[in-house]
């Protein structure tokens, strides 16, 4: 068979758009799980950061600076094909991307524990509160206002390392697409990664302005925004 | 005889080598208000942090009503509520209206019902005069009326005693006179006030007593006439002149 002439070939995307659309799915839903468990894990261990003391902060920091320093290629490699923690690529990627994330979400939320100033703790500590009280009723929920921004970074961030995940062969977006052109179906690569990206593209830009909305919606009234 | 409503006896606090206080005692009755005054760096703020335990002491004790309150035992938070604090940068909640900041320890440390501790809420935002800003949050209202949602924030949980540290201190000067009138109000109804202040004014007119602390021990203990009249420590006529001569 002869080689296929290289000229623009926006029918065969549009032809696979459907499988185009169902890896989305699997990258939305991957992105979802993913920031799910951050937001679990990163959490509180940003509280702990924060807060906590003795062995168990100092394994938080750990986990984090070990998280923090690995590449996530690394990471979900070292799970599926070496530690084998699940049989399925979904799962594997979800702890993989879901981790990576925990380490990062958790410093976005330190941050935004201090940032909070001491004397309102302090005050209400002041009429009897407990401090576990107090931190829930008084820093938190200021703290999760501003963290709003530096989340919405690390939204986008594990929206595209989702991709990743085709190295364990998991049928996202980029898995999908590439899986298009290879089986020598098309030669339509690039007008396939235009797609791909373009997808990203929209996804990313519909998480940003629905933070912004958040964002908005949550600000306290004549303060900073949140 | 009841006891006295508070009485430091001998208190003791140092930070690593730095000593801040000395053996400072003295007593209050319920209705009086004592002002405490001093340079920077005397100990005043650290004194009043003693008696509400935000601050921990190293020697001697405290007593509320009778009751030792630096026992090892002594729950800090049953102590809190009934020990209200002002503070110098008011420290109220941002995330939370006027009249949330007055009604969250009613709600979540008195455990009233919502309707319940918005009426009381209403009511001590009014003694304060700002029902008008009870929607407010925080970053809306001026430094005197955020100190004023301070002082009502005290007030709900009814405390035996009130404590003031500095409580005009970070107010633009037009804005220190609302405030001390709130303060001259409370002092009238009879409520007891420790008072960390250099306002004199309020000193003179509304103090039962004034405590001259200088440097970790209190120097000078006495009615206001006695300490801007007829001081007994040299010391203490040296501070209060140059006081009122900066104030002027």
């Amino acid at each position: 068979m002869p080689p296929l002439p290289l000229q623009s070939d926006w029918a065969f995307v549009a032809g696979n758009l459907d499988l185009l659309l169902a890896g989305t799915g699997v990258t939305v839903g991957l992105t979802a799980a993913s920031i799910l468990l951050g937001f679990l894990l990163g959490f509180p261990a940003g509280a702990v950061e924060v807060y906590g003391r003795g062995p168990l902060k100092r394994a938080v920091e750990t986990a984090g600076v070990v998280l923090r320093g690995t590449p996530l290629l690394v990471i979900i490699i070292l799970l599926f094909f070496g530690l084998s923690v699940s049989s399925s690529a979904f799962v594997t990627a979800t702890i993989a991307l879901g981790l990576r994330s925990a380490a990062y979400q958790s410093q976005i939320f330190r941050g935004a524990l201090q940032s909070v100033d001491e004397g309102q703790l302090e005050a209400a500590r002041a009429i009897g509160m407990g401090r576990l009280q107090a931190i829930r009723g008084v820093v938190v929920p200021q703290a999760l206002r501003r963290s709003v921004p530096g989340f919405q970074n690390e939204f986008t961030i594990v929206l595209k390392d989702t991709s990743i995940a085709i190295v364990i062969g998991l049928g996202e977006l980029l898995t999908v697409g590439q899986n298009l052109y290879q089986g020598g179906q098309s030669t339509a690569a690039l007008e396939i990664f235009l797609t791909v990206s373009l997808i990203y593209f929209v996804l990313t830009f519909v998480t940003n302005r629905s933070l912004d909305y958040i964002d908005d919606h949550f600000s306290i009234p004549g303060g900073e925004r949140a | 005889m009841s006891p006295p409503l508070l009485e430091l006896d001998d208190v003791y606090k140092s930070y690593g080598e730095e000593q801040v206080l000395s053996g400072v005692s003295f007593e209050m009755d319920a209705g009086d208000v004592d002002v405490v005054i001093g340079p920077s760096g005397s100990g005043k703020s650290t004194m009043l942090r003693c008696v509400n335990r935000l601050t921990e002491i190293n020697g001697g004790d405290i007593y509320l009503d009778g009751d030792c309150i630096t026992d090892a035992n002594t729950d800090v938070n049953e102590l809190r509520k009934q020990v209200g604090m002002v503070f110098q940068d008011f420290n109220l909640f941002a995330h939370l209206t006027a009249l949330e900041n007055v009604t969250l320890g009613l709600r979540k440390v008195r455990g009233m019902d919502k309707a319940a501790a918005q009426e009381k809420g209403y009511e001590h935002l009014e003694q304060v005069g700002l029902l008008d800003q009870a929607d407010s949050y925080p970053a809306e209202l001026s430094g005197g009326q955020k100190q004023r949602v301070g002082i009502a924030r005290a007030l709900a949980m009814d405390p035996k005693l009130l404590l003031f540290d500095e409580p005009t201190s970070a107010l633009d000067p037009e804005l220190v006179g609302e405030v001390v009138e709130v303060m001259r109000d409370l002092a009238a109804e009879g409520i007891t006030m420790l008072v960390v202040s250099h306002e004199m004014g309020f000193a003179r007119s509304a103090a039962s007593d004034i405590i001259f602390l200088d440097d970790g021990r209190i120097v000078e203990h006495g009615p206001p006439e006695q300490l801007f009249e007829n001081p007994q420590a040299a010391r203490t006529g040296e501070f209060l002149s140059r006081l009122t001569h900066e104030g002027e």
